[in-house]
């Protein structure tokens, strides 16, 4: 399965999220109203869900940031990493 | 699915309570008895469960002891997946009296104990999804008696991170609730006096002290499947006083 559908489908079932991948655009912000909505508990959750499922640890709270601004940055570290 | 059990404070009345309840209720788990000097009764309740109870040195106000210990349990067999913060201890004076270390030594043994305790808990619960951790606050958290400024505050700061924290885990799977218990058999001040001791039961509704089990039950359900749904709940166990 492609990262970013993966990505979405984990989100779904792991944050609990009331939707369904269709509805997560690949650039759609993660957190925030104008977003999918996600908050700091996510957050927390998310990092913990793609070092688990991709084996990506985030290196500090600035990377963090930077790579769960949305699907596609998440995807984009994640491939980045497989193929290093 | 085997679980395993941390029980801080585990050589006090309440503590073998809490173990020896899941011990007999749950087969299949592994209880860990958190000591420090005090481990002779504990080391008797280990002795009659071979193999499913073990003690394990834990300093509570200590984060590396904690990091060492939810290590340890890990090697040992499955992860952790209940804490029971039960650890802790009252040394009462007047405010108007009470030396700063009596002050700081409450807060760190009651509640900073418990943040560190937590906090070295929750990696191993966020990565199974699954997780119970059921802190042993105190009445005197909701009557606030007079000289417990220390002890009150403490086990009121219990159960506010008990609320804030059960709030920031629930969706990992993780419920995190408190108790209250009142006066228990075995937990009281030894130079209590028998006269004291009677007074103080015909204040209470039942007229009498609660068996260390009928606290353990309540943990005991609160860490159970029974009880997803409850998180971030505080409950009262005092036979009726407040």
């Amino acid at each position: 399965m492609p990262t970013r559908q993966r990505l979405k489908e984990l989100m779904i079932s792991e944050l609990m999220l009331d939707m369904t991948a269709d509805e997560i655009g690949d650039d759609t912000p993660l957190f925030g109203p104008a977003g999918v909505g996600l908050d700091s508990v996510d957050a927390l959750q998310l990092v913990v869900m793609i070092e688990k499922h991709f084996g990506f640890k985030m290196a500090d709270q600035d990377q963090a940031k930077r790579i769960l601004h949305s699907v596609n940055t998440i995807a984009e570290a994640v491939d980045q990493k497989a193929t290093a | 699915m085997s679980r395993s059990i941390l029980i801080t404070g585990a050589n006090g009345a309440l503590g073998l309570a809490i173990a020896e309840f899941f011990l007999a209720r749950e087969d299949s788990c592994r209880v860990f008895l958190g000591v420090r000097e005090r481990r002779d009764k504990a080391e008797g309740l280990a002795a009659r469960f071979p193999g499913r109870a073990a003690l394990i040195a834990l300093e509570v106000t200590c984060p590396d002891a904690w990091k060492a210990a939810v290590a340890e349990i890990e090697t040992q067999g499955a992860p952790l997946s209940v804490l029971v913060n039960n650890a802790g201890f009252h040394e009462d004076a007047l405010l108007a009296n009470m030396a700063q270390d009596q002050w700081s030594r409450v807060l760190d043994a009651n509640l900073n104990a418990v943040f560190h305790g937590c906090q070295a808990a929750l990696p191993a619960m966020m990565r199974q999804r699954q997780g119970r951790i059921v802190n042993i606050a105190s009445l005197s958290a909701i009557s606030s008696p007079a000289g417990q400024t220390n002890y009150s505050a403490a086990k009121a700061g219990v159960i506010g991170l008990t609320q804030s924290l059960a709030k920031e885990s629930a969706r990992m799977g993780i419920t995190v609730n408190a108790v209250c218990p009142g006066y228990i058999e075995g937990g009281l001040p030894p130079e209590w006096t028998q006269e004291h001791l009677k007074a103080l039961k015909m204040q209470l509704p039942m007229r009498r002290f609660a068996r260390p089990e009928e606290i353990a039950a309540a943990v005991f359900f609160l860490a159970s499947p029974d009880a997803s749904y409850i998180t971030g709940s505080t409950l009262k166990i005092d036979g009726g006083l407040l």
